[in-house]
């Protein structure tokens, strides 16, 4: 096991920091698609990897995964994992039409493509501008697939180093009743040797 | 009917008929199944790595293509098997996120599918079918009556290998 565990202080910093950092990326969503969004508090789990599929839904739920990995003074992975039918609501928002059985679009698939680096990107740069780090996303890729193997790709960076991913991750819906809502997952996995960097910097900003 | 073994990643179990090992959602994740046919006996690994990092030491064995065969060989001759009579098949390895490995060679899908055969063929194992590859995610079935793999997909649907 390479990862330390973690105190509760260490725990509510890390959580605090996330809150913000989500909560930014939900605003960007409700801006996004014309609706409010709201958030849970995001939960900070120590899961086995071999937990990770069920932890969205089940390994042969269909979902859209779009995953962007974190560059500059801290390393890991992000990942949004929407089940399909949340997925379809969002394209009907975002580009005014369904997408046809298991195949999207171009447009469709880079409007969500577009939508994970629009989350990313305003949860790291709270994050960031909260840490005085700077925090890089790369491109967003996308997958539609059963969870488990969406799951499994981002996976295996992070088993290289051991059998546990801490995730941070929250769910967020849509409000209006008459509307299906709108479910996803939104995680990010910190490589396992960034961990103390971001602890280390949010003691800084929280004085302990 | 027997009863329906699932293994988890970076898992394996071995079973004889009338028992059905499964394995959900494989991705870039390789499913290994070896057969006995004589006994109805046989094994299924789910693994996500080709093989063991440097000077590493493994807590699941079977997280690795390499790891996963070896323990499945062992405990199949223990319970009474024969290496000249295992078969094996192999399914998944796909590359999920279109561009996430350019030359889709070096994807940790198609390394895992390359360790697999390799081990195979090292220890002179017979692999007789394979669904592996692709963009899609699969699971899998292995009915331990028949030795037959069924490989269920969203984009292609069920075949039987």
């Amino acid at each position: 096991m390479t990862l330390v565990p973690l105190n509760d202080v260490q725990l509510d910093a890390l959580k605090e920091i996330s809150n913000i950092g989500m909560g930014h990326a939900a605003t960007a969503l409700s801006q996004l698609i014309g609706q409010t969004v709201h958030l849970k508090v995001p939960r900070i789990t120590i899961a086995d990897i071999a937990d990770m599929p069920e932890l969205v839904g089940g390994a042969e739920e269909v979902v859209v995964g779009i995953t962007l990995q974190i560059f500059g003074d801290a390393r890991g992975t992000i990942l949004l994992i929407f089940p399909r039918e949340s997925a379809t609501q969002l394209l009907v928002r975002l580009v005014g039409k369904k997408p046809e059985d298991l195949i999207f679009d171009e447009l469709s698939a880079s409007a969500l493509k577009e939508l994970g680096n629009i989350l990313a990107s305003a949860y790291l740069s709270a994050l960031g501008g909260l840490l005085h780090m700077t925090l890089i996303p790369s491109i967003p890729l996308l997958a539609y697939d059963m969870a488990g193997a969406v799951v499994d790709n981002v996976l295996i960076e992070l088993s290289q180093e051991g059998d546990l991913a801490l995730m941070v991750e929250t769910e967020f819906h849509g409000q209006s009743p008459d509307d299906e809502v709108i479910r996803g997952h939104f995680m990010i996995l910190p490589d396992p040797r960034t961990l103390d960097v971001l602890l280390e910097a949010g003691k800084g900003s929280y004085g302990g | 009917m027997g009863d329906k073994l699932r293994v988890g990643i970076s898992d394996f179990q071995v079973a004889r008929a009338p028992d059905i090992l499964v394995s959900y959602g494989l991705g870039s994740c390789l499913g290994i199944v070896l057969y006995d046919a004589r006994l109805q006996l046989g094994g299924l690994a789910h693994s996500l790595l080709p093989g063991a990092r440097l000077g590493g030491v493994e807590s699941r064995p079977a997280k690795h293509v390499e790891g996963a065969i070896r323990l499945m060989v062992e405990k199949l001759l223990a319970a009474g098997s024969d290496l000249r009579y295992l078969t094996a098949k192999l399914a998944g390895g796909a590359n999920m996120f279109e561009s996430l490995n350019p030359g889709a060679e070096e994807g940790i899908g198609a390394r895992n599918i390359s360790m697999g055969r390799k081990v195979l063929a090292q220890m002179e194992i017979p692999l007789l079918a394979e669904d592996v590859g692709g963009q899609h995610g699969r699971t899998i079935e292995f009915d331990l009556a028949t030795g037959l793999l069924r490989v269920r997909s969203l984009r292609v649907g069920e075949i039987t290998i």
